[in-house]
C-alpha cells in the first residue's frame, strides 16, 4: 500500500510536469540515429568511473560504463550487467548471474573476473574511490564461475541490488583494475551504451554510439556532445537558441526563464535533495536537544520553502527522508512555536536566549540563503545567530564534520540506509553531527536485515521518530530537481536522484536539427 | 637601441618570472585548502589521503617542493593537473593559443575603430563628433563587460537570433561557426578597449595639435590633412602602443568575466577552475605563462616604441 502510494506520488507528479514528453515517449517508437547535446554546469574533470565526485562525472561515466544494476525514475533498482540476483536467508550473501556476450570497448569479453577486480579496486584504501563506503558491506568477492559472482557480507544488507547501481561501481576491466588503473584517467574501457571519442575536460566531451552495446535496441542516439556551460545564463540561452537538447541541472531562475519558450520544456521532479543545519551534538551548547529543538521550532517550513528553494522543493520535517524514498511514511510534520522554543531554551539553562555563530559556503549560494532565513526566524525566540560565510575550499578544510553549527547540502541516496549511513549513524562515513546515538544505529542496523517492506518502513518510520524528537540536523526543506530539454527530445525525464541521467533511453524526433 | 639594452630587458624578464613563481608558491602554500582533500573530495579516508600527499610530495619541506618543481619547469615540464591527472602545461597553452585568438580579434577591431574615432574626435573639438564619441567613449568605459556581455547575447542572441550566444567552437574544427561564436566576445571586448584608446588618441591628438611645430607647419602653408598624418599623428599615436600593450595585461586577466560568460575555455577561466580546485600546478602554470606572456608582450610594445621614435634612447 505504502510502496503504491509512493509510486503514485513519484508517477503524478512526473506526469503533471512532464506528460508531454511521456506521451511521447509511450506511443511513438524512439527514432534511430541523431546527435544530442546536453549541458553541464561545471567541468567534469574525472572521467575515471572509480574516482569520479560530481554530477557532470557521473553523467560521463554512465555513458561509457554499466554497472550490475541501475536505478529507474521511481528508484527501483532493474537489471544492467547482472541479470538477476538473489540473497541467502540471512541477506549476508548474494549472488549475482551476469549478462553473457558482452563486451567491453576494447573488445575483450567481459567476466565474472572484472566484476571482482573492479569491487577490489573500490574497495581498496589506496584506490581512494569515494564508493569505498558506499557499495555495502562487503567482506569477499567470488567469481564462481564465468557469469556468476558471489559477494560475502560482513553484515546482512538487503539493499545491495541498489548499491550496485552507485555512481562510483562502474565495472572495469580486470586487466585494468590490477593493472594500470590511472590509465582510465584519460581513456575508457566500459561496456556502457557509448563509446568515448574526445575528452576535454573544460569544453566538450563526445561519444558515440556503442555498436556491440549488449541490448541491439539502444542506445538510440549515434552520438551525445557534452558541452561544459560555467555560466548558467550562457547556458539557458544556449538551450532557447536550440543550440543545446537538455540541461542536466536547472536553477530555479533559469527554470523561470525558460519556462514558456516555444520548443523548450521544462522538467521537474520531488526530489530527496536538501539543505541542513547541522548541530555539533557533542558541543555545548549543541549537546542539548533541547537546545537543537528549540531552534528547530523557530522554523517557518513554508517559508523556507519560498525563500530557499525559490518554490521548488517540499517542506521538510528534520529528517533526511520524504515521499521520493522507498519505506517512507509521513510522520507528524513540526510547526513553528516560538512559545515552546523559548520555553525548550529556559529549561536547557538560557532564559534570556541564546548567541551562535552559523558558518555557511558559499557554494551553492543556496547555503546562505539558508543561513540567513534560519537567522531572521531565530530572532523572535531570542536566539543571535551570527552568519558567516567561507569560500568551499575552506568550508571543507576547516568546518565540515568538526564545526558545531554549519550548513550542509546533500544529493538524494538510492535508499533511506544510505542517507542514514552517510550521514547520521555513529559510524557514518561523513558523521557531521556527532550525534551518536544507539538506540538509531540499533534500528537502521535492523532495518538493512530486513527484507519485508513492512516491517523496514516501520523501523525507518521509528528512526525518524528519534532523529525528530533528537534533531541532530534541522531539514527544514527539500528540493525538486530541474531540468529542461527542447520539445524534439524524448525518453528524457528528470531524475529524482539527480546523478542519474539514463541517456541511452533518450531519442530525438525528426524535428530535431540535423547536426554533422 | 643597442643589442645590450634588448639582452638587458631579457634578463630582467627571466627575474620577473623568477619573482613570480616565487610568490605564486608561496601564496599557493597559504590557501586555506589541502590539495589531496580536494582531489578526493569529502569521502576520502584518512589512509588514502596520506597515500596521496605522499605521492605528490606535499609531505616534503616547501623550500623542497619548490626546487623540485622550479627543475622540472626549467625542463619544459610544467606539472600534472591534480584535478585531472594530465599535463598542465599543454592544457594552458591550448588555453592561452584561445584568450590570445581573442585578445588579438579584440585589438584589431579596436585599432580598426579606435584610432579614427580619436581622430574625429580631436579634430573636431568642441564639435557635436567629438561629443558623441566622447559619450560612446564614457558608456563604453562605465559599462563592466558583464553588463555588456549579458545585453549582447539577449539581444543578438537569444531575441535577434543573429549569432550563436556562448560556446567556443575551434576555428580548426569549423572555421564558419567558430568565427560565428566569437563575433560577440570579441565585439564586447572591443567596447572597452574603443573606448579607453579612442579618449587616449584624442587627448594626445588635442596636445599635439596644440605645440608650436604644428602651429609651424601650418603657418608654412602645409595642409591640414598633411599636417596631420605627417607631424602629428605619429608622436600621438606612439603612446598609444603603450596602453595597448598594458591591455594585453587587461586582455589576459580582465576578460575572464566574457571568457565565463561566453563559455570561452581560454586562460583566465583555466585558472579560476584551477584556484577552486586547488590544482596547484595548474595555478603555478597558469601564473606563470600569464606573467611571461605579459612580459613578452610589454618588451616588443618596447621595442616597437624605440624602434618608431629614433629620440628614445636605450642603454
Amino acid at each position: 500500500m505504502l510502496e503504491m502510494k509512493r509510486r503514485f506520488f513519484l508517477a503524478g507528479t512526473a506526469a503533471v510536469f512532464a506528460a508531454p514528453a511521456l506521451g511521447l515517449a509511450q506511443t511513438a517508437k524512439p527514432a534511430k540515429g541523431g546527435t544530442l547535446r546536453i549541458s553541464v554546469d561545471q567541468a567534469a574533470s574525472v572521467i575515471h568511473p572509480l574516482l569520479t565526485r560530481v554530477n557532470p562525472e557521473y553523467l560521463v561515466t554512465e555513458l561509457l560504463y554499466s554497472n550490475l544494476t541501475r536505478l529507474k525514475v521511481d528508484m527501483s533498482v532493474e537489471p544492467d550487467l547482472a541479470e538477476s540476483w538473489k540473497p541467502n536467508d540471512g541477506l549476508t550473501e548474494w549472488t549475482f548471474k551476469l549478462r553473457k556476450g558482452v563486451t567491453f570497448h576494447d573488445g575483450s569479453p567481459f567476466t565474472a573476473k572484472d566484476v571482482v577486480a573492479t569491487f577490489k579496486a573500490i574497495l581498496d584504501p589506496a584506490t581512494a574511490s569515494p564508493g569505498r563506503n558506499n557499495v555495502g558491506p562487503i567482506s569477499d568477492i567470488v567469481a564462481v564461475d564465468d557469469t556468476t559472482v558471489l559477494f560475502k557480507l560482513s553484515g546482512a544488507y538487503a539493499d545491495l541490488p541498489v548499491a550496485m547501481a552507485y555512481t562510483n561501481a562502474r565495472i572495469i576491466p580486470a586487466s585494468i583494475a590490477t593493472g594500470d588503473l590511472k590509465s582510465l584517467s584519460t581513456k575508457a574501457v566500459g561496456t556502457g551504451p557509448f563509446k568515448l571519442v574526445s575528452y576535454e575536460p573544460d569544453r566538450l566531451i563526445v561519444v558515440e554510439r556503442n555498436p556491440n552495446y549488449y541490448d541491439p535496441a539502444r542506445p538510440y542516439l549515434d552520438r551525445i556532445e557534452v558541452q561544459v556551460f560555467p555560466d548558467i545564463s550562457a547556458e539557458g540561452s544556449a538551450m532557447i537558441a536550440g543550440n543545446v537538447d537538455i540541461i542536466s541541472t536547472l536553477q530555479p531562475t533559469e527554470y523561470l526563464r525558460l519556462d514558456g519558450n516555444a520548443g523548450v520544456e521544462v522538467l521537474r521532479t520531488p526530489s530527496g535533495q536538501f539543505c541542513n543545519i547541522n548541530f555539533g551534538c557533542d558541543t555545548a551548547p549543541f549537546n542539548d536537544a533541547r537546545v537543537r529543538r528549540a531552534i528547530a521550532l523557530t522554523v517557518d517550513r513554508e517559508a523556507m520553502v519560498n525563500f530557499v528553494t525559490e518554490g521548488f522543493g517540499t517542506p521538510g520535517n528534520d529528517t533526511p527522508l520524504n515521499p521520493s524514498y522507498q519505506f517512507f511514511k509521513a510522520a507528524k510534520q513540526r510547526q513553528k512555536n516560538i512559545a515552546e522554543a523559548k520555553k525548550l531554551l529556559a529549561e536547557a539553562g538560557f532564559p534570556n536566549g541564546l548567541q551562535a555563530t552559523l558558518i555557511a559556503s558559499d557554494r551553492p549560494a543556496v547555503r546562505t540563503q539558508l543561513a540567513v532565513a534560519l537567522k531572521e526566524m531565530a530572532k523572535e525566540a531570542g536566539i543571535t545567530i551570527n552568519v558567516q560565510t567561507m569560500p568551499h575550499a575552506t568550508y571543507l578544510e576547516q568546518v565540515w564534520k568538526k564545526g558545531s553549527f554549519y550548513v550542509g547540502f546533500y544529493n538524494m541516496q538510492p535508499t533511506p540506509d544510505g542517507i542514514f549511513k552517510l550521514l547520521y549513524t555513529s559510524d557514518a562515513s561523513w558523521n557531521e553531527t556527532r550525534w551518536n546515538n544507539k538506540a538509531f544505529d540499533a534500528l537502521v542496523a535492523e532495518a538493512r536485515g530486513t527484507i519485508d517492506a513492512a516491517k523496514r518502513t516501520e523501523l525507518y518510520t521509528k528512526a525518524q521518530e528519534l532523529m525528530n524528537e533528537e534533531v541532530p540536523s534541522i531539514i527544514p526543506s527539500f528540493f525538486d530537481v530541474l531540468s529542461a530539454k527542447r520539445s524534439w527530445v524524448s525518453g528524457y525525464q528528470a531524475h529524482p536522484r539527480a546523478s542519474v541521467f539514463r541517456l541511452d533511453y533518450a531519442s530525438l524526433t525528426d524535428k530535431a536539427p540535423k547536426r554533422g | 637601441m643597442s643589442p645590450n639594452y634588448v639582452a638587458k630587458r631579457l634578463v630582467m624578464i627571466v627575474y620577473t618570472l623568477f619573482i613570480v613563481s616565487l610568490i605564486v608558491f608561496a601564496i599557493t602554500q597559504i590557501l586555506p585548502a589541502d590539495a589531496a582533500v580536494m582531489m578526493l573530495g569529502e569521502n576520502a579516508t584518512q589512509d588514502a589521503l596520506a597515500a596521496l600527499r605522499e605521492n605528490m610530495g606535499l609531505n616534503a619541506p616547501v623550500w623542497q617542493q619548490y626546487a623540485i618543481w622550479l627543475g622540472h619547469v626549467l625542463q619544459g615540464d610544467l606539472g600534472t593537473s591534480l584535478r585531472t591527472g594530465q599535463p598542465v602545461g599543454p592544457v594552458m597553452f591550448e588555453a592561452l593559443g584561445r584568450s590570445l585568438l581573442l585578445a588579438f580579434l579584440s585589438i584589431g577591431l579596436m585599432l580598426v575603430l579606435a584610432i579614427p574615432l580619436g581622430i574625429i574626435a580631436a579634430v573636431r573639438r568642441g564639435k557635436i563628433a567629438d561629443m558623441v564619441v566622447s559619450l560612446i567613449s564614457y558608456a563604453g568605459v562605465a559599462l563592466p563587460e558583464f553588463v555588456t556581455a549579458t545585453v549582447a547575447v539577449l539581444v543578438f542572441a537569444d531575441l535577434m537570433k543573429w549569432l550563436p550566444p556562448t560556446g567556443y567552437v575551434p576555428l580548426t574544427e569549423n572555421f564558419a561557426s567558430g568565427i560565428a561564436h566569437l563575433v560577440l566576445p570579441v565585439c564586447v571586448i572591443s567596447v572597452i578597449l574603443i573606448a579607453h584608446v579612442s579618449r587616449m588618441v584624442r587627448s594626445e591628438l588635442v596636445d599635439v595639435l596644440h605645440t608650436d611645430y604644428i602651429r609651424a607647419a601650418r603657418l608654412k602653408g602645409i595642409s591640414r590633412g598633411q599636417v596631420l598624418r605627417r607631424h602629428a599623428l605619429r608622436n600621438a599615436l606612439l603612446p598609444t602602443i603603450t596602453i595597448v600593450a598594458l591591455d594585453v595585461g587587461y586582455l589576459l586577466g580582465g576578460v575572464i568575466v566574457v571568457e565565463e560568460i561566453f563559455a570561452i575555455p581560454g586562460i583566465g577561466r583555466q585558472l579560476i577552475v584551477a584556484i577552486q580546485a586547488r590544482d596547484l600546478p595548474a595555478i603555478q602554470a597558469g601564473v606563470l605563462i600569464m606573467a611571461a606572456t605579459y612580459s613578452i608582450v610589454n618588451f616588443i610594445a618596447d621595442i616597437l616604441y624605440a624602434w618608431l621614435d629614433k629620440r628614445i634612447q636605450y642603454d
